[in-house]
């Protein structure tokens, strides 16, 4: 031990802190301090100032968005979870060669340009879409239907698919992690399928639901190139409001304001997620 | 544990339900590189090379591609040497240090990569730095460095203490012992933590897109052609970079079942 306090001289601790502060610290201060900042024409004056969370919380429109987004991510959040959930039980199911194979082909997808799928899905989407015709073709509907076309559905849609995989790997990972021998039980116990499933296989898969969730809410909240593809003129969402403050709008203060309110919701939201994920009754993992 | 078959058919109708919503778009991306398509919608059915052939001369985007592929290259590399060094400390230090180091660099991970993308943007205005491809790099560090560095700490609290101290003890300077007993250790999570940071790299969009000057990236430049139309060479791009993976994914199945009996 005493030859290995060489290695934590004080030198090594201020250049590991030095970077970490360059690279990460300062530069969310940073973010933190512009929020307090207001903008004159071109120029930021750098008097502290409320204004610009005063205008966020009192501005109707943008507590309208900021609801109205933070609704559309908790759908999203929750939609994916409960799709991702059967997937992930059932290549938990599988065995050998045929468990790699779907859990290849379930996140092999991630590689490809997360532009590129909005782009292909706006094409599927579109009013002369993929989806569209087929939907004619098959009779199902009479006329194109613009549900969703260019709007927050297509928005759900779309991130929905897209977040999929990221919601699939954090529940297999925790029902991987359930020991065989607790449902083996409960069978012997003449438990019912589905009663082993909700009162063992749900709870102790507890922390990959609770990631699951937290993950795809995060993602989608903030995001701003699907809602800004696929959203259309009247698809306004929280990220797409903040990323047009540091374009067109050119309000960097006011930007950053609302961003510090999204970070806010999401410190709120890991909060939540490290309750939900606690195993009921058990140690935490 | 067996299942009854109506619950299996039903898991597995799910899945197959969501394999085709989450490779319909890949299938429109590749046809666009085969088929003439207008909006997303084939033209007509006869395929044809012609897209792979434009790319030789499409040197925007090719150029923006080999962007890409520095970018991700120096980031990694950046990444992966930044986050030995972080862990090596969190691991040695323990207590407090460990946990303050973890939670600064897994910061800009767990907020979504637009906020730490506009804290990276206000700072550099702050001092002075003019957007560019440096700036991108920098910002793939921040994101990606979460990655390396827990892949490579759980690895070094795996190997344990007694060896760095056997070799300490038996007069090895802290460079020979990194060099000889640590390195060699840590070698396989290395290798996995820099591919999963260059995948990340490669197809990061967001702080990319807020971070970048004049020069961009492959994702910027597709961003861009989303007004207008992506061109086929770019889904050609796409095509060949997903029967790359797709082929690297195969291999990988391949080894795993011949490593199992």
């Amino acid at each position: 031990m005493t030859r290995l306090t060489k290695f934590a001289r004080p030198a090594t601790s201020l250049v590991i802190y030095a970077v970490l502060a360059a690279l990460i610290v300062v530069p969310f201060l940073s973010f933190l301090a512009m929020s307090f900042f207001s903008v004159e024409g071109v120029t930021i004056n750098r008097t502290p100032t409320m204004g610009n969370f005063i205008r966020a919380f009192t501005d109707p429109v943008m507590m309208s968005v900021f609801w109205r987004t933070i609704l559309l991510c908790g759908a999203i959040a929750f939609v994916t979870t409960l799709i991702a959930y059967p997937v992930a039980v059932f290549i938990n199911g599988l065995q050998g060669v045929a468990r790699y194979v779907l859990l290849t082909a379930t996140t092999a997808p991630l590689i490809l340009s997360y532009v590129m799928k909005i782009y292909a899905f706006r094409s599927i989407l579109g009013g002369n879409g993929l989806l569209n015709r087929m939907l004619l073709a098959t009779g199902i509907i009479d006329t194109p239907s613009s549900f969703f076309v260019f709007n927050l559905n297509a928005v759900f849609l779309v991130l929905a698919v897209l977040l999929a995989p990221f919601a699939i790997l954090p529940i297999l990972l925790s029902l991987e992690k359930i020991p065989a021998a607790l449902s083996e039980a409960a069978a012997d116990l003449s438990a019912s399928r589905w009663t082993i499933f909700r009162t063992v296989t749900v709870p102790l898969s507890r922390p990959g639901i609770a990631t699951a969730l937290s993950f795809t809410f995060i993602m989608s909240i903030g995001d701003f190139v699907t809602p800004q593809m696929v959203g259309g003129p009247n698809g306004f969402t929280f990220g797409r409001i903040i990323y047009s403050q540091f374009g067109l709008a050119f309000n960097w203060p006011f930007g950053a304001a609302l961003g510090v309110l999204m970070a806010a919701v999401i410190v709120v939201v890991l909060a939540l997620a490290m309750r939900l994920g606690r195993v009921p009754g058990g140690a935490s993992r | 544990m067996t299942r009854s078959l109506s619950a299996q058919v039903g898991l597995a109708l799910i899945t197959a339900l969501l394999l085709i919503a989450i490779y319909g778009p890949i299938g429109v991306t590749v046809a666009g590189a085969f088929l003439p398509m207008k909006g997303g919608i084939i033209q007509s059915f006869t395929p044809s090379l012609a897209a792979f052939g434009k790319l030789s001369t499409d040197t925007g985007l090719i150029r923006s591609l080999m962007m890409t592929l520095a970018v991700g290259a120096v980031a990694t590399v950046i990444s992966v040497m930044l986050a030995t060094a972080l862990a090596l400390f969190s691991t040695e230090r323990g207590g407090t240090h460990a946990r303050v180091v973890t939670l600064i660099v897994f910061l800009p991970f767990v907020m979504p990569p637009m906020v730490t993308g506009l804290s990276l943007l206000i700072f550099f205005r702050d001092v002075g730095i003019d957007r560019s491809l440096l700036t991108v790099t920098i910002g793939h560090v921040a994101i990606i460095l979460a990655i390396a560095y827990r892949g490579i700490a759980v690895r070094l609290t795996d190997l344990g203490r007694s060896q760095i101290e056997a070799s300490l003890d038996l007069g090895a300077s802290r460079w020979q012992t990194f060099h000889r007993v640590i390195l060699p250790n840590i070698t396989g999570s290395l290798a996995a933590s820099a591919l999963l940071c260059f995948a990340l790299s490669f197809d990061e969009t967001l702080v990319t897109l807020l971070l970048t000057g004049t020069e961009s990236t492959f994702p910027i430049k597709l961003w861009g052609m989303t007004r207008l139309g992506i061109t086929p060479a770019a889904n050609a791009i796409l095509a060949i970079l997903l029967a790359l993976t797709l082929a690297g994914s195969a291999l990988a199945i391949g080894l795993r079942r011949r490593s199992q009996p």
